[in-house]
């Protein structure tokens, strides 16, 4: 890291007002949660009639969203906890983009759950009457859990920088500091306090890591669990973690890129960031796409009766344009492009993000319906509608909705909160200095 | 077993063998029926003898039974004490007249297009006999079902009926997903049923009303069977396709044949369900064997 | 004078015109009520009327329709024995009244009458049903012989009844299972009764192996319908089982099994202490800045 001043460092990274550009983004991501609202407010009237959900594909886009969110989630404790209990220590500028998505969508993951519901307004019946058998209770106790673990990863790191930011009165305004004050304003600095915040960030880092592969694991069972072909599977706890550190890490390097290249925060994020982080999804990317490879080959060999009908709508059937788009863009592309140096700068890396986001959010969908329309007794006595699925703009406006609300929950985070951590970075570049 | 029922057994039985000795002197209306363990509801009706006498007769004890107010919910998810239910479903007689079909959607006013019985035509590979294959719920002994739902809102009686309290469902729908003989279906919207319907209170034995937002499946009428009657799949069926029966009473009936269940299932060689799912299933299916009448799939013509 | 009358004539003939029209317009169904009496082992009787029409080409059982039962004759209003409605399946019962005393008394031939008002959509109706008044009685015999005898009101004697046909066997639910293979018995000429071999060995029964033997005559056109029971302990010793309250998967909840129970609550306490344990924390570092 270049050599900084303190001040020069604390100038960069304090929270920014939004400019022009940060205005329109959120006025666009309002309108799009607005839409998503409303048409949210149509279904609770109308019931789940609107969406193109039915007997055979009762499952569709919400809950394949939900997935999504929890997978991407993921990426908090990858970053946060795996990176720095190995000791690396280039990833500190990004443990912050890291804990801020996974809180926002672990977040957003509950709210699908309630959209996806028939009766939401039940869903008390959840706590008051919840059977420990069900994974549906199993994957309520470890989001809550993860959720609260991940606020207090967001928090501990952030005490130090709150006291910094209490010191800006005037910048702050009256509310913000009122909520600095709140949140740190017992924040002395003092070594007593440092050695607790370590001492805690530490057991955290530990505690999160099997919490967020409960996460996922759990929201595997939740289909694997089931008999039906394409989730009848050993396979899917480690193809779903496997697959969720990918799309989060694919993730933070588009947030990676945002950030940078709309604070100027070049310095902090740099080239090399991009290049290590490009490096860790072509792992991940492998990795992924070795379970993908277990997944569907095994069964490919053997064709057992109904999983043939399931393999094939994927490979050539109905399905396939996505499927083979979702592979592609998901793993395959990535890796071609991160593998060369060119191919992790910062532009092409952004690039190789999107893909890798877009590619998982059509493979999480892959999961859920295909598997759905291939049921063991073939389909029949149903209406025509019932043997198909595509989602209707009720559905596409809930699931935009819901993405537009968790990157509100991020943009707005960094509104408030500096999105790369002041006090850690100025550590990191004091201990370099010094060798 | 305990030991309240007990007594109630030995009080009936006792009472009849003392009104049989007493050589058709009358007057006992009580009938004992190991099989319905029926308790008095208090509420006696004045009734004339058919030796012209006026007697007194319990509600509860007039067979058939008149209709009865719905059972309490927590009775309703316990079950009929000292029953275990069971169907077989005679595939050598289904021609898919779907009277089965149109009965149930008819009594437990199932959204029009949905259906709790699906007759499929089925074929297991190229050159072997197509034939019909009704479904019901299975009611299996470990429903796969009932393992996922996360609020008890489905649950499995200790007569092995599979039933849903739609006052609990959540709609999460994760039973469908877990159910592999599709056998539930979702109220996507308000039902379309006639106010008077809707008004009715709910039971889940009755599964009437449905409700929009909640899961519904084939509930083998515990209803019909209180009331001393069948399902009404089994009434309905001009073929006499489907039996059902108390298995520890080891029998099954369609109304107007009535059959060991043990002999029935050796002699026509029973079977269930994809067994290898382990979900052993309440219903059996005899094979289609000497069908004296043609595989006619006119849905299929339709279709063409 | 004449032509005044012509007039008129062809007022009336343009008047009846539409009305006649509506009529076919609104053309009812005809409704046909089925009455059928039964002789619940010899103690109560009811009575069980079924409403059909034919709707296009087909019979159908219709619900709904409210229908009266009478004593004798429905001219009486005396006679009434009550109302009903027919159900879902196009049924509707009832029970015979004590208000029925005097009539029935009266003689070993009954009659009863059942009437439906005409209603929106079907015509009004009558069903009438004649009956002589019989008796089956159940008994059983050396060597698990079941016998059965059906005796019929002749004056004011009861006398055996030959050639009915009765079914003999076992209640069980829903249905009457046979005492054997033979499916009817008809009854003996002398003596009016049936004699059928109880082949069901280890068939079922309750707890103390007691089973219900049934007979039973099945619409018959003279007699209506006719049973009787009698308890035997012929049936197997009943031992029920049930795994209703065990600790399973898929049982109620409550009910999970121990070792889901000690995984599940030993991974939420250990987390949730370690939670715990650092918002204990944030409140030491809230103490130590406060000082």
């Amino acid at each position: 890291m270049e050599k900084l001043a303190e001040n020069k460092i604390i100038e960069d990274l304090l929270p920014q007002k939004f400019g022009k550009q940060g205005q329109i983004w959120v006025i666009s991501l309002l309108a799009v949660c607005a839409l998503g609202f409303y048409a949210y407010c149509r279904q609770l009237y109308y019931g789940l009639e609107v969406t193109a959900l039915r007997d055979y594909a009762s499952w569709g886009i919400y809950i394949s969203n939900f997935v999504f969110f929890v997978a991407i989630s993921l990426v908090g404790s990858l970053i946060t906890a795996v990176l720095r209990l190995t000791d690396v220590h280039w990833s500190t500028p990004l443990t912050r983009i890291a804990e801020i998505i996974a809180v926002s969508a672990i977040s957003f993951a509950g709210l699908i759950i309630i959209v996806d519901m028939g009766r939401p307004d039940r869903f008390y019946n959840l706590f008051t009457h919840g059977r420990l058998q069900s994974p549906i209770i199993w994957d309520v106790i470890v989001i809550t859990t993860y959720l609260f673990i991940s606020l207090l990863l967001l928090y501990f790191p952030l005490l130090p920088d709150l006291k910094i930011m209490i010191g800006y009165k005037e910048r702050n305004g009256k509310y913000l500091q009122k909520l600095y004050e709140f949140l740190g304003s017992f924040w002395k600095n003092k070594p007593e306090q440092f050695k607790i915040t370590d001492k805690a960030i530490n057991i955290l880092s530990v505690t999160i890591i099997p919490v967020a592969f409960a996460i996922h694991t759990v929201t595997s069972w939740l289909f694997a669990t089931t008999y039906r072909p394409g989730w009848d599977s050993t396979n899917f706890g480690a193809y779903f973690i496997s697959g969720a550190f990918l799309v989060g890490a694919g993730g933070v390097l588009i947030a990676m890129y945002v950030f940078r290249t709309h604070y100027k925060l070049e310095k902090y994020i740099t080239d090399d960031h991009f290049n290590k982080m490009g490096k860790i999804v072509v792992l991940l990317a492998l990795v992924y796409l070795y379970f993908n490879i277990n997944e569907f080959l095994v069964p490919a060999f053997k064709m057992k009766k109904a999983e043939e009908e399931h393999l094939m709508g994927l490979f050539t059937g109905e399905f396939s344009p996505i499927f083979w788009f979702a592979i592609s863009a998901s793993m395959l592309v990535p890796i071609l492009i991160l593998v060369t140096k060119k191919g992790r700068t910062p532009k092409w890396a952004f690039f190789a993000g999107i893909l890798v986001v877009v590619g998982s959010w059509f493979k999480r969908f892959l999961i859920v319906t295909p598997t759905l329309l291939h049921p063991f007794l073939p389909m029949h006595d149903v209406p025509k509608n019932y043997m198909h699925y595509f989602p209707t703009w009720e559905e596409w406006a809930i699931a935009g909705g819901s993405l537009a609300g968790a990157l509100l929950v991020i943009t707005f985070f960094a509104r408030i909160f500096p999105i790369i951590p002041i006090h850690e970075t100025i550590i990191e570049t004091e201990s370099h200095e010094k060798a | 077993m305990n030991t309240k029922e007990n007594s109630r057994r030995e009080f009936l039985a006792t009472t009849l063998l003392a009104g049989a000795a007493l050589a058709g002197c009358g007057g006992n209306p009580f009938t004992p029926d190991e099989v319905t363990d029926v308790k008095p509801s208090g509420e006696m009706v004045k009734l004339l003898s058919v030796d012209g006498e006026i007697i007194e007769v319990d509600k509860a004890f007039l067979k058939p039974v008149p209709e009865m107010p719905p059972v309490p919910n927590s009775e309703a998810r316990v079950g009929i004490p000292g029953k275990k239910f069971a169907m077989v479903i005679d595939l050598s007689r289904c021609k898919s007249v779907k009277k089965c079909q149109s009965a149930c959607n008819h009594m437990h006013h199932i959204h029009p297009g949905q259906n709790w019985i699906k007759v499929y035509p089925m074929q297991e590979s190229e050159k072997t006999a197509p034939y019909w294959q009704p479904t019901t719920c299975m009611h299996c002994d470990e429903p796969p079902c009932v393992k996922v739902c996360p609020v008890d809102a489905t649950f499995k009686r200790k007569d092995g009926i599979v039933l849903i309290d739609s006052d609990r469902c959540v709609g999460c729908r994760f039973c469908m997903a877990a159910c592999p003989y599709s056998s539930r279906v979702f109220n996507w919207e308000e039902p379309q049923i006639e106010k008077e319907i809707a008004d009715k209170p709910y039971s889940c034995e009755t599964s009437v009303p449905q409700k929009k937002g909640t899961v519904g499946k084939c509930d083998f009428c515990p209803d019909m069977v209180r009331q001393g009657g069948l399902p009404h799949c089994v009434s309905a069926c001009p073929n006499g396709v489907f039996f059902f029966g108390d298995i520890l009473e080891d029998s099954v009936t369609n109304g107007s044949e009535t059959f060991r269940f043990s002999e029935l299932i050796k002699d026509k060689s029973g079977y269930r369900l994809m067994e290898d799912l382990g979900t052993k299933p309440s219903v059996y299916y005899l094979p289609p064997v000497n069908r004296n009448f043609p595989f006619e799939n006119s849905e299929e013509k339709e279709k063409a | 004078m004449r032509k005044h009358k012509i007039i008129q004539v062809l007022v009336l003939v343009i008047a009846l015109v539409p009305s006649l029209l509506m009529a076919q317009a609104v053309e009812k169904n005809s409704l046909s009520l089925n009455l059928k009496y039964y002789n619940d082992n010899n103690i109560t009787h009811h009575l069980l009327v079924q409403a059909k029409s034919k709707i296009d080409g087909k019979f159908q059982q219709i619900p709904n329709i409210p229908v009266e039962f009478y004593i004798t004759t429905d001219a009486d209003k005396a006679n009434l024995l009550g109302k009903g409605i027919t159900n879902g399946k196009g049924e509707a019962l009832i029970e015979i009244p004590p208000t029925a005393k005097m009539e029935w008394l009266k003689s070993p031939n009954q009659t009863f009458v059942v009437t439906a008002a005409a209603t929106k959509n079907f015509d009004d109706a009558k069903g009438e049903l004649a009956i002589t008044k019989a008796k089956l009685k159940i008994d059983t015999a050396e060597g698990r012989m079941i016998t059965a005898k059906i005796v019929a009101l002749v004056d004011t004697t009861w006398k055996p009844i030959a050639a009915v046909d009765v079914i003999v066997g076992v209640r069980r639910l829903g249905g009457i299972l046979n005492a054997n293979e033979t499916q009817t018995y008809p009854t003996d000429s002398a003596t009016g009764g049936v004699t059928a071999e109880f082949k069901r060995d280890s068939i079922p029964g309750d707890q103390k192996g007691n089973i219900v033997l049934v007979a039973s005559v099945v619409d018959n056109e003279t007699y209506g319908n006719l049973t009787a029971e009698m308890v035997v302990p012929w049936g197997k010793k009943s031992v029920y089982m049930t795994n209703f309250d065990h600790r399973t998967l898929f049982a109620r909840r409550g009910h999970s099994p121990f070792w889901l129970e000690i995984l599940a609550y030993t991974i939420v306490v250990g987390v949730w202490s370690v939670i715990i344990f650092l918002l204990v924390q944030i409140k030491n570092i809230k103490k130590l800045g406060v000082e």
